[in-house]
């Protein structure tokens, strides 16, 4: 990369990166200044009437009172549990959504005959194209205390009693979660299983090996990468959402996730510079996560390109 | 022979993926049906009427404003976004792509860090960046409509990106030599091969900003700033009918409706031109 | 600070002039807005100019959700012929922070609590009203004409008026049992876990606590005091799974809610409206202290200092405090408006509060002897809201 260029493909570079300018500089706008915004929010001071967030924009006067308290917070006081129930549950979705998605994907790319494989493609895209709150109020209705959940529980001898489900019970939420997400952990993964060389299995087959021993020695390591990629697209959202489990829980304080407070904070209490500082805190935990995504999908477009 | 017994251990996996299709599927169509609902009630089906459509002449779906408006606006904003953020993705797609240098690899991450930012990170940033810096973006649909933008750039850009690697870049060295400019080569012989691509993206950007309720709530400024989500997750607070459904319903069967025609024109472009890929959708997927 | 800003400002302009496409863009949004994020104004002194012609509308409004009956919003439009937007909020703190931030722009502030209104009068956001279009004002209830939180009514109109209590469904709950137990009663309904809710405000549920150990100095910055409250609090989580929220007037109604902290309007509000057919209004039931011990709150209309309809938001308001709209509004919002007319007799005469419901309107003594939530200074604010994060994350 550090090759030096001579003239003409200088030119030509000039020429390329004209073409990239808007849309870096559109996300420089929005997306780069908006990102600071949020620190300058968090290291800024609150309006002592109206509680609106005065932001301080140069770093050199920035107050980090809040932030250190938040921190103090997150690290010894409520919002540890905060922060370990979010990855309770992210962790319990995640769990689902491997449990259910994984045979899922494997099947259609590798198993479903043929001529089924377009239709049932279509049927796994299809709740990408439905809206993700039309869903969550599906099972709203579904799990009502007269609602059809109960009532087939009721029917089928499971139960005697009539459950609460929408209380804030964190099956509800996990089962939401999970619902909510497998479909956006089920594509990627597929494209994946679906990539991988058919030879190698049978080359694993005919070395031998029974199926689940291919499976468990070629399949599964090579579906690795799909697998990794499918966990951090599902994972990263889950541990902002605020929405499902408030949708499923009429507001109880047991189910309670980061971005809950996250939202308590900017919106419901005069606090924003703290709930600015929650978002940072957020962002510094899942920066791994992020980071890994980045890296990998920079080196398979290197490798694409090549 | 091999055929035969790659299939057989199949049942069990068939029998989850059916059983997955319908899990996923029932609900929706049972919150369908509930808004066809003659009652109030969310969960007991009283009889078949299309009372929280146009019948009931408060809350029904013709006769509530605020109904309209939601539908109006998430079309209005997702129809925008769409035209925004696919040429300026499509440019961008093509310029990262032959862009070399330590500057091009900083662009190319920048792009990509929008896909991996939790959605609250990205409501709460746009959120207090309008309030606090972009003041002169006084009205809600704009501000949303930037955010959705910058939200859904990214898509575009890696969908056809993807496609870019695929198709190489012979032909456009081929135009070059016959004498074409570096526009030319573009105009004539790139875009028409990124068209299942450009089109692609076109839907997904289509459905995330149809589908977004974090940002769109985030940078809602009132009541004639709302979109079919925010009126949904509302819903859930204040007392709420059928006519949720039928709204949700409505917005559901839009997007079907428009995605199939999409795909099915994609399917008859691919035909004419004999390919058989998903137009780099596949690239979203990685 | 205001350099450094501008030196930002031109530096990601700059970026922008690199950039062609992105330039118009970027220019207008470093406009730099004068009349909103910078928030902290100082109190606006000028009202409206008299016998002003009304706006075109829209006319914007915030206000909570379902607390304006829709068909007084109709006729409202169908009078001036102009259309009324509302947008919704969950929390009074909510409403300040999207109209200070400039997220929410509206004419009509409709429900300022009384325990921030100063603030929002001291921060410039609202203007103070032109009486001359008020010409119902006469038939507010003298004692709000020169009320505590806004000396003389000179930017606020009273909307409606309330105490909070303890809102249950007596055939759940005996009452005779439940005034015998007072507050205790929500933490003793352990046989109705799940069914359990507390206000989603942290001023009022904080001092419900208080009020329950006895301690009237409900304003009160004292760590202690509110540590001890959202200890108490923080027991409700496992004793009765408590929910959070407000939406008590339509959950005890429809059943899902057995025993609640409520304001007294949403038991009526739930008689009204919410009750499923064939359901007596007789299953609600509403508790409150003894007077010295009640907290009352009214919640108050105000004209916005950046109202873009403000004479068409006067006549709104007027309207509001009509008495044949005000009485049409109750019978659907089930909050009581601080008028003359409607008092107690008269609305369950009306029939528009069942009689079992008396409870819910304040009488002279408990409003002579009210207790009030007022407005803390920003170091009390912290703490409450701090320790409302503790208890929302589970405690």
């Amino acid at each position: 990369m550090a090759i030096a260029l001579g003239r003409h493909e200088r030119r030509t570079n000039r020429f390329w990166s004209a073409f990239a300018l808007p849309g870096v500089g559109w996300l420089v706008a929005f997306f780069v200044v908006s990102v600071y915004a949020v620190a300058a929010v968090a290291f800024g001071s609150i309006n002592p009437l109206l509680r609106t967030a005065e932001p301080e924009w140069n770093p050199l006067q920035w107050d980090t009172t809040a932030f250190t308290d938040m921190l103090d917070r997150v690290v010894n006081g409520s919002l540890r549990q905060v922060f370990l129930r979010t990855f309770a549950f992210v962790g319990m979705a995640l769990a689902g959504c491997i449990a259910i998605g994984y045979p899922v994907a494997y099947y259609v790319a590798r198993k479903a005959p043929a001529k089924r494989r377009g239709l049932l493609l279509g049927l796994l895209v299809l709740p990408f194209w439905i809206s993700y709150l039309m869903r969550m109020l599906a099972w709203t209705n579904l799990l009502q205390p007269d609602g059809l959940v109960n009532r087939v529980l009721r029917w089928a001898n499971l139960m005697d009693e009539p459950r609460v489900w929408l209380d804030g019970s964190w099956t509800t939420v996990v089962w939401g979660l999970t619902y909510g997400y497998v479909p956006f952990f089920i594509l990627p993964l597929y494209s994946t299983l679906e990539r991988i060389d058919g030879r190698l299995i049978e080359a694993g087959r005919d070395l031998g090996a029974s199926a689940r021993q291919t499976f468990m020695r070629v399949t599964l390591p090579l579906s690795v990468p799909g697998l990794m990629a499918a966990s951090v697209v599902t994972i990263l959202p889950m541990f902002g959402d605020y929405y499902t489990n408030s949708y499923l829980t009429s507001g109880s304080p047991k189910v309670t996730m980061v971005g809950n407070q996250v939202e308590d904070y900017l919106r419901g209490s005069g606090q924003p510079n703290r709930g600015a500082a929650l978002v940072l805190i957020l962002m510094a935990v899942l920066v791994v996560l992020m980071v890994y995504y980045l890296v990998t999908t920079l080196r398979q477009q290197r490798q694409a390109e090549r | 022979m091999k055929r035969w017994r790659a299939r057989r251990g199949a049942p069990a996996l068939a029998a989850i993926t059916w059983l997955y299709v319908l899990w996923s599927i029932l609900p929706v169509l049972v919150a369908m049906r509930v808004s066809f609902n003659d009652g109030k009630s969310r969960s007991s089906f009283q009889s078949m009427s299309m009372r929280w459509y146009w019948g009931d002449p408060n809350a029904s779906l013709l006769h509530d404003d605020s109904l309209h408006t939601a539908m109006f606006n998430t079309l209005q904003l997702a129809g925008l976004t769409m035209l925004i953020a696919t040429p300026l993705g499509v440019a961008m797609a093509i310029g990262l792509h032959r862009w070399r240098g330590r500057a091009s690899t900083g662009a190319n991450g920048l792009m990509l860090v929008p896909i991996v930012t939790p959605e609250i990170v990205f409501g709460v940033a746009l959120f207090l960046v309008f309030s606090q810096l972009y003041t002169g973006v006084p009205d809600g649909l704009t501000r949303q409509l930037l955010g959705h933008v910058t939200f859904t750039l990214s898509f575009v850009v890696v969908i056809v990106r993807s496609r870019l690697a695929a198709i190489g870049g012979q032909f456009e060295e081929a135009a070059r030599d016959l004498g074409a400019t570096r526009l030319q080569a573009i105009r004539l012989i790139l875009l028409p091969m990124l068209t299942p691509a450009i089109f692609a993206s076109t839907m997904v950007v289509f459905a995330t900003s149809v589908d977004d309720f974090v940002i769109s709530s985030f940078l809602s400024t009132g009541a004639s700033t709302e979109t079919v989500p925010i009126k949904i997750y509302a819903a859930s607070r204040a007392g709420s009918t059928p006519a949720t459904n039928a709204l949700a319903t409505v917005m559901m069967v839009a997007t079907l409706v428009a995605v199939g025609l999409a795909a099915l024109a994609l399917r008859a472009m691919n035909r004419r031109r004999g390919a058989t890929d998903d137009g780099g959708l596949a690239g979203l997927t990685t | 600070m205001i350099g450094s800003r501008r030196e930002f400002l031109t530096r990601s302009a700059r970026v922008g002039l690199a950039l062609g496409a992105a330039v118009p863009l970027l220019q207008a949004c470093g406009d730099d807005g004068d009349s909103e994020g910078s928030g902290g104004g100082s109190q606006v002194r000028d009202s409206i100019a008299d016998g002003l012609e009304p706006e075109a509308g829209p006319l914007r409004i915030i206000n909570y959700a379902d607390y304006v009956n829709p068909e007084v919003v109709a006729a409202f439009e169908a009078q001036y012929g102009v259309r009324v937007e509302i947008t919704t909020f969950d929390t009074d703190t909510e409403a300040t922070t999207k109209l200070a931030s400039g997220a929410v722009k509206a004419d009509v502030h409709h429900s300022v609590s009384t325990n921030s209104i100063g603030n929002l009068i001291q921060g410039g956001l609202l203007q103070p009203l032109n009486r001359s279009y008020l010409t119902n004002f006469g038939n507010i209830i003298q004692s709000f004409n020169d009320p505590w939180y806004d000396p003389g009514a000179v930017y606020s109109v009273p909307y409606t008026y309330f105490g909070t209590g303890i809102g249950y469904r007596t055939d759940r709950i005996d009452p005779a049992e439940l005034d015998a137990q007072g507050w205790d009663a929500i933490w003793m309904a352990t046989e109705f876990a799940g069914q359990v809710s507390v206000l989603d405000d942290e001023r009022e549920a904080f001092t419900m606590a208080m009020l329950r150990r006895g301690i009237t100095d409900i304003n009160t910055d004292d760590q202690d005091v509110i540590d001890q409250a959202l200890a108490d609090l923080t027991e409700l989580i496992d004793l009765v799974n408590v929910k959070v929220n407000i939406e008590g007037y339509k959950d005890i109604p429809e059943g899902t809610t057995t025993i609640a902290h409520t304001w007294s309007g949403d038991m009526i509000a739930g008689a009204a409206s919410y009750l499923p057919e064939g359901t007596g209004p007789e299953v609600l039931g509403f508790w409150h202290p003894p007077a010295g011990q009640y907290v009352l709150t009214n919640d108050c209309f105000g004209v916005l200092a950046n109202a873009e309809h403000p004479v068409l938001a006067h006549l709104y308001i007027n309207f509001l405090i009509d008495n044949a709209i005000a009485e049409q509004n109750f019978g659907w919002v089930g909050y009581l408006p601080a008028l003359t007319a409607l008092d107690a007799d008269y609305v369950i005469g009306a029939g528009l509060v069942p009689e079992n419901l008396r409870s819910c309107i304040p009488t002279a003594e408990e409003i002579d002897k009210a207790l009030y939530i007022t407005s803390l200074g920003i170091e009390g604010d912290a703490k409450w809201a701090e320790a409302w994060s503790t208890f929302n994350a589970g405690g």
